[in-house]
């Protein structure tokens, strides 16, 4: 075994896995911002009672859940252009598909949250003459945004993880770098074992912050 | 102050309130008394439209609150009300509870809310209280809080949802005795309760309340020494 695999040439290919990181950190960020906003948008949409915003949010949540990402980055960068007549570049394509799947997985979370927040907490913010989107704001959001944080790790490393499929759309990320390395110079070991790590650095950091940001917030 | 009309309620095919006719004067405190599910604490929800009305007519402090141009959050900002279960927000400080809606609300500066919130605390006893967490307080401290939540609005009428019925027994005196206080400083009072003591010493007035109709009412020397109803006299000697 001794020689077979060359560990040390793996630093070669830095600078090109190096980009392959920024892409992949790039679109996890911006898409999962965009994701959140989204989220809390058809997540409102869920538990509102205008029928026409209650429907739009549920059909947006089961067509994303029920469809595989690989599906639904192919479909935006393959078949969405034939409809539209405008072409996306892949980065904006795969930025698109991580903001709209994970917004739909995100909109449940905050749904869960809000309504976990017991009815006595509105009520008593309503009786005190709080309108609802006063009671909303200072009342049930900040108590739903601490018990949406451990599912919301849950989800950003999902998607994150996610962004590896994103190689199909040619965007450049760790995944696309990784197999462009190991098919011109075969080291499929030292390569991918190399990618495995990165995503596992990656991951592990986000737990990290979001372990610190939920001591932080438990504050009583 | 209140004015209530044949006031109707019912959630679905289930009628709760089947007709309610009463008057509330200023500095009147009204104890409502009654068995479980006999349609009090809905009685009293309808007050400040957290229940909607189903038919009838009910003013509160001049606002007709089945007239769909009556601001609701301004009539509300007159009606202070008191839960069974306190609520009061767990991830706020005590003077926190307090300060958030005269600030929000009366528009009130930091300063201003905070100084009639820590002399409301004083008034029920918890000026020490006042940076704490309402989960390090007792049931008893609570309600109390809840209370001088409620007041630092400044409302001319305070509603009452049962606020000692999830109490220990011991801590049920303390709040009674903020209450007692209130009541002697003239405010206005609807008081949903089973403390029949409290009632009868406290009380201007007395409802009877059961299945949805109002059997009877009176002053409590009439209600707890003479009642006329048989359902009043049946109730009293199951809870006396």
């Amino acid at each position: 075994m001794e020689g077979r695999f060359n560990w040390a040439g793996v630093i070669d290919f830095l600078p090109e896995l190096g980009t392959g990181l920024y892409y992949t950190l790039l679109i996890s960020i911006i898409g999962l911002i965009i994701g959140f906003i989204l989220g809390a948008i058809f997540g409102l949409g869920r538990i509102s009672k205008n029928k026409i915003f209650y429907g739009i949010s549920s059909i947006y949540i089961e067509v994303i859940r029920g469809t595989p990402v690989l599906v639904q980055a192919i479909w935006i960068f393959f078949a969405l252009p034939l409809i539209t007549g405008y072409n996306m570049a892949s980065v904006t394509a795969g930025i698109v598909v991580i903001a709209v799947n994970s917004g739909a997985y995100i909109a449940e979370i905050v749904r869960g949250a809000v309504q976990s927040i017991a009815k006595g907490q509105v009520e008593a913010g309503r009786s005190l003459g709080l309108t609802h989107n006063q009671t909303m704001r200072y009342i049930v959001w900040p108590q739903a945004f601490k018990r949406m944080i451990p599912p919301l790790g849950n989800q950003f490393i999902i998607s994150i993880k996610d962004t590896s499929l994103l190689s199909v759309i040619l965007v450049p990320e760790l995944m696309f770098q990784g197999r462009l390395i190991a098919s011109n110079y075969f080291n499929a070991v030292e390569i991918y074992t190399t990618v495995a790590v990165f995503y596992l650095i990656i991951t592990l950091t986000l737990s990290f912050i979001l372990r610190m940001i939920e001591k932080r917030l438990d504050v009583q | 102050m209140i004015k209530v009309e044949n006031l109707h309620k019912s959630f679905g095919e289930h009628e709760v309130l089947k007709g309610i006719d009463c008057e509330i004067h200023s500095s009147e405190v009204l104890c409502v008394i009654g068995p479980s599910g006999s349609g009090k604490s809905t009685f009293l929800r309808c007050l400040n439209m957290l229940e909607s009305i189903t038919s009838g007519q009910v003013t509160v402090d001049g606002f007709n609150l089945k007239d769909k141009k009556t601001n609701i959050n301004m009539v509300r900002t007159e009606v202070g009300m008191v839960f069974q279960q306190f609520n009061l927000f767990p991830h706020k400080t005590v003077i926190e509870n307090i300060m958030l809606a005269p600030m929000k609300v009366r528009k009130l500066s930091k300063n201003e809310a905070k100084e009639r919130g820590l002399k409301l605390l004083k008034k029920v006893g918890l000026s020490d209280k006042a940076d704490k967490y309402p989960s390090s307080l007792s049931g008893g401290q609570q309600q109390r809080v809840a209370i001088a939540r409620a007041l630092a609005m400044e409302p001319k009428l305070m509603l009452f949802d049962e606020p000692t019925s999830a109490l220990d027994p011991e801590l049920v005196g303390e709040v009674l005795e903020v209450m007692k206080q209130l009541a002697n400083e003239g405010m206005t009072m609807v008081v949903v309760t089973h403390e029949m003591g409290f009632a009868r010493e406290v009380a201007d007035r007395v409802l009877f309340m059961d299945e949805g109709i109002i059997m009877e009412e009176g002053s409590p020397d009439v209600i707890f020494s003479n009642p006329t109803s048989d359902r009043t006299k049946e109730f009293l000697d199951k809870v006396l």
